[in-house]
């Protein structure tokens, strides 16, 4: 493999706004595809962690999580794994955030591991925090302040059903640089003048390759037919739109009896984006993430509640999902990570829920 | 703005508190920097270290270095705000959402709509119309209170009911003293009412009781669907369209209202809670 430093010559733009994370749209363009062998790659990435926040998913006994990676767990990264226990939300809009302060200088972060389920979660995001009119300064600051490294997924769990709902297993939009795996080799491609800075800081050590090598798209279909196959009965989201929007209650309501209003579904959700201001001293505003699974999410001053019972707000996540955010921003709500399905206690399986309404 | 934190309210000191009836005061707030808003849209008012909430200028958006807020004492941050005292310091953010549109009512015959503390709005509004009273082929205003203790700026209805173009009608629920106006729910006064009930243009605004039975009782008599206005009251934070709270249906209250036709959220099944 030849070893190349012609990123340079790339021809591209400085990155303008850093935050930039959507593909080139350069007519030709074709993402350029670099290799390095994992042993090399571990010690560019205890290189990386002096210039970056670096996170990646490890696994604490059998759960993954995106940790802070120091020199010393760097070799426990589990590449190409699906997918994080949390989502990746919580790094652009933290569970509690001070939105009075002033923005604050970080180190740039760099988040390997990325799922598609929660890469495609940026889209409905994006629209919400980066809306023109009433601009978030701090998940613009967060978003522009981090390069996205997107991963194929290799694996897929009981509960993934990203495919359902058109998502592909494999990092090809909303992430700086995508990364697959091969012959022990980490393949990366620059989908951003961010994710081509990010690589040119070790350009040397980078061989250019041509093609994908063949297991990768292999890998690629092979994961995509497994989580098509086992979701076979899963209705597409227009079905679920259908199902839900059906006057039907007494579903909402046996499955609701074991809801406890605990909001895990929500907190763990990629897309569920409420929170609630809460007022400190000096006018200082805590924005701090929230739910329409607890009670009183929508009660007014005088008492009155649209979502008083339990199943009407079991129904409302739904709703909210499939139907209103598809009307009001063009997309559903939820990404197939199957997340609030291993999440919620009370074992509601919103997969099952959808197709009992939509039967 | 770029660079400008939605979430950082203005201080503004309060200048005065004007008790209304013992559960709705008056807050009076002045400033060197202009007040911009359009009738109907609402501000977010914070009290220091307690909360927030938002609420629709009563006063008129055509007077810049001042503005009032007509609050009724009902939770937990109105409770406290009716404890501010003079020269207190307040939050303000905003104003935001979509508010009467007044331009669309040019020409038309008005009928506003309105009961309790929902006066506060319908004042703004009204202040607003009176600018340009000549633009408005009539403007009946019905008005509503459980008593006639109840009514909120009580020294306003004298000087109203002598504006050109203005019709001014007012009911209590129940009559008191020397009240020779008249008694019953304020729908009663749809009946006293002579208008062109297929052209004109209601705007309601009340409590949420009112706002049904007032929209239902209009609806029947042909008033438009897309011509009854109404000002939704919903749980709010953010005010930006991104918190979730005041989700109604495909719209957010905030970005997308406060201000609605009937006909754009009749098919939402929780409009009336």
């Amino acid at each position: 493999m030849k070893v190349i430093s012609v990123i340079k010559n790339l021809d591209m733009k400085k990155p303008e706004i850093s935050f930039a994370t959507k593909n080139f749209k350069r007519k030709g363009y074709m993402p350029k595809l670099y290799s390095v062998p994992i042993e090399k790659w571990q010690t560019i990435l205890k290189d990386l962690s002096s210039d970056y926040q670096v996170f990646a998913p490890i696994y604490a006994e059998e759960f993954l999580e995106y940790e802070k990676i120091t020199p010393e767990n760097a070799a426990k990264i589990s590449y190409n794994v699906c997918k994080p226990t949390s989502p990746l939300k919580a790094f652009m809009f933290p569970i509690k955030e001070n939105v009075i302060r002033d923005k604050d200088s970080k180190k740039q972060r760099l988040i390997f591991g990325v799922p598609a389920c929660d890469l495609s979660a940026l889209d409905l995001l994006d629209k919400i925090f980066l809306d023109e009119d009433f601009l978030d300064i701090y998940y613009q600051q967060n978003r522009e302040n981090t390069v996205l490294i997107g991963t194929d997924c290799y694996n897929f769990q009981d509960n993934c059903h990203c495919t359902t709902y058109g998502i592909e297993p494999v990092a090809q939009k909303n992430c700086d640089i995508a990364q697959s795996f091969a012959h022990d080799e980490m393949i990366f491609s620059p989908l951003t003048p961010k994710g081509e800075t990010f690589l040119e800081k070790f350009k040397s050590e980078l061989a250019e390759i041509q093609n994908l090598p063949d297991e990768v798209q292999e890998k690629r279909d092979e994961i995509k037919k497994g989580i098509n196959e086992k979701n076979k009965d899963l209705p597409d989201a227009e079905k679920t739109r259908r199902g839900i929007l059906k006057p039907e209650e007494d579903i909402w309501k046996k499955h609701a009896k074991t809801c406890v209003s605990c909001g895990a579904c929500a907190v763990i959700c990629p897309t569920c984006h409420c929170f609630l201001l809460i007022d400190k001293e000096n006018f200082e505003k805590i924005k701090n993430w929230d739910s329409c699974q607890y009670p009183a999410f929508e009660r007014v001053a005088a008492g009155e509640d649209p979502l008083k019972k339990i199943y009407n707000r079991l129904k409302n996540r739904y709703l909210c999902k499939f139907v209103h955010k598809s009307d009001m921003f063009g997309e559903i709500a939820c990404t197939g990570c199957g997340r609030c399905i291993t999440a919620c206690i009370g074992k509601i399986d919103k997969n099952e829920v959808i197709i009992e309404v939509c039967k | 703005m770029p660079g400008k934190n939605i979430y950082k309210p203005l201080k503004y000191k309060l200048d005065k508190v004007e008790e209304e009836t013992p559960l709705i005061k008056t807050f009076f707030i002045s400033s060197d920097q202009e007040f911009e808003f359009k009738t109907g849209q609402f501000v977010e008012v914070t009290i220091d270290g307690i909360g927030e909430a938002p609420y629709t200028p009563s006063s008129s958006p055509y007077i810049k270095d001042k503005m009032e807020l007509t609050i009724m004492k009902a939770g937990y941050v109105t409770d406290k705000m009716h404890n501010l005292k003079d020269g207190e310091i307040l939050g303000i953010r905003g104003p935001f959402g979509r508010g009467y549109p007044v331009e669309d009512f040019y020409g038309k015959e008005l009928l506003i709509l309105g009961g309790g503390v929902g006066l506060a709005p319908l004042r703004c509004l009204i202040l607003a119309l009176l600018e340009e009273a000549d633009k408005f082929e009539k403007i009946n205003i019905l008005f509503g209170a459980k008593t006639p203790s109840d009514f909120i700026y009580k020294d306003w209805y004298e000087k109203l009911a002598k504006e050109k173009n203005v019709n001014l009608l007012r009911s209590v629920d129940k009559a008191e003293g020397d009240w020779n106006e008249s008694e019953g729910v304020v729908t009663v006064l749809l009946d006293k009412v002579d208008v062109n009930w297929n052209e004109v243009v209601s705007v309601v605004c009340g409590p949420p009781i009112m706002m049904k039975f007032g929209t239902l009782t209009l609806l029947e008599k042909g008033c438009k669907e897309e011509n009854v206005y109404l000002s939704m009251e919903k749980n709010m934070s953010c005010g930006l369209g991104k918190c979730g709270h005041c989700a109604l249906g495909d719209y957010f209250v905030c970005k997308d209202g406060p201000v609605f036709t009937y006909d754009e959220i009749k098919n939402h099944p929780d409009i009336w809670i």
